[in-house]
């Protein structure tokens, strides 16, 4: 037998015609080459890490706060701070909106009231922080947002805070 | 004496669940991934704000914003030479002159260290991105409570 596995016939003879006719080692499908890649995963699993580690890094666990619609583009500013959750106006197309509900300009004082109101109603024990969220495109003249600033006054939110896009 | 077969070192670490939990990570941070970056610039409003704070008279610079771009600068309540006191910055291109007034702001915090406070007068015609990039060259000089008027 092991002259048949290590000897001259196993490289000659039971590769040949002879070989599959034979009785030592008959064969009646012709034989056939394994084929045997390896794939060099070390180098697939190197870059996946790197993705990994790079998605970990610009990972942000606050999430979507605001919805920036396609007609809106943000000014950018390098020293801009985490942005909260808090009550949002923008201002879209020209129309006014708290909370993506489009209120007319004249209702604007009543509907941050109403926030305030709710806010209170839902949270007696913690004191209201006042603080809104002003979104709107970068291209807006100050007239359009000086009615929320304005209102936002009126409703007793002192602190503004300017939706940004940090450079 | 008989020769006991050594047992081979070489193994192979089965490199598959490695390969599906970090396929699985890749997958999950890219469909949770936030692209854009939104920050917020926080600012009291001039008027309700400095009601507040009428008896502790901080320096304050009050800054009035015109349509070419010029800013006037008026410093309150701050021991400052009096060319300092109030003066323009000339615009550039109809925009602020940021880098003027980062200049500006070094100088006046050189002589009054207190002066943390700045309060902005815009116009009705005032670009929303000016307002934002003026209060964001002001809190790259130091000054970081940041105020806004209404018209």
């Amino acid at each position: 037998m092991s002259i048949i596995n290590h000897g001259v016939i196993k490289t000659s003879a039971i590769g040949s015609v002879i070989g599959e006719s034979s009785v030592i080692a008959p064969k009646t499908e012709r034989h056939k080459r394994e084929v045997h890649a390896e794939l060099l995963l070390t180098a697939l699993i190197d870059a996946f890490s790197i993705l990994v580690i790079f998605l970990l890094m610009s990972f942000s666990s606050s999430g979507e706060v605001l919805f920036v619609g396609k007609g809106i583009e943000l000014p950018k500013a390098t020293m801009g701070e985490q942005l909260d959750r808090q009550p949002v106006v923008k201002v879209e197309e020209g129309k006014l909106f708290v909370e993506d509900k489009e209120v007319p300009e004249a209702n604007l004082v009543q509907a941050l009231l109403d926030l305030r109101k709710k806010f209170q109603e839902t949270r007696p024990n913690e004191e209201f922080p006042g603080i809104i969220t002003i979104q709107g495109d970068r291209r807006l003249k100050y007239e359009q947002l000086n009615s929320i600033v304005l209102a936002s006054s009126q409703a007793g939110f002192s602190d503004i805070k300017f939706a940004v896009i940090s450079k | 004496m008989s020769l006991k077969k050594k047992k081979s070192l070489d193994f192979e670490v089965n490199l598959i669940p490695f390969i599906d939990l970090l396929s699985t990570c890749i997958c999950f941070l890219l469909l949770t991934a936030v692209w854009i970056n939104v920050a917020s610039m926080n600012v009291k409003q001039a008027v309700g704000g400095q009601a507040a704070d009428a008896g502790a008279k901080k320096p304050t610079v009050w800054v009035a914003m015109s349509q070419g771009g010029d800013l006037t600068l008026d410093v309150k309540d701050a021991h400052v030479p009096a060319k300092l006191e109030k003066f323009t910055i000339p615009g550039l291109q109809g925009k602020p002159n940021l880098e003027l007034l980062s200049q500006a702001v070094a100088q006046l915090k050189a002589t009054e260290p207190k002066l943390n406070t700045a309060l902005i007068q815009p116009t009705a015609a005032s670009i929303y991105e000016d307002i934002i990039s003026l209060m964001d060259g002001f809190k790259k000089s130091g000054v970081t409570d940041l105020g806004v008027s209404p018209l």
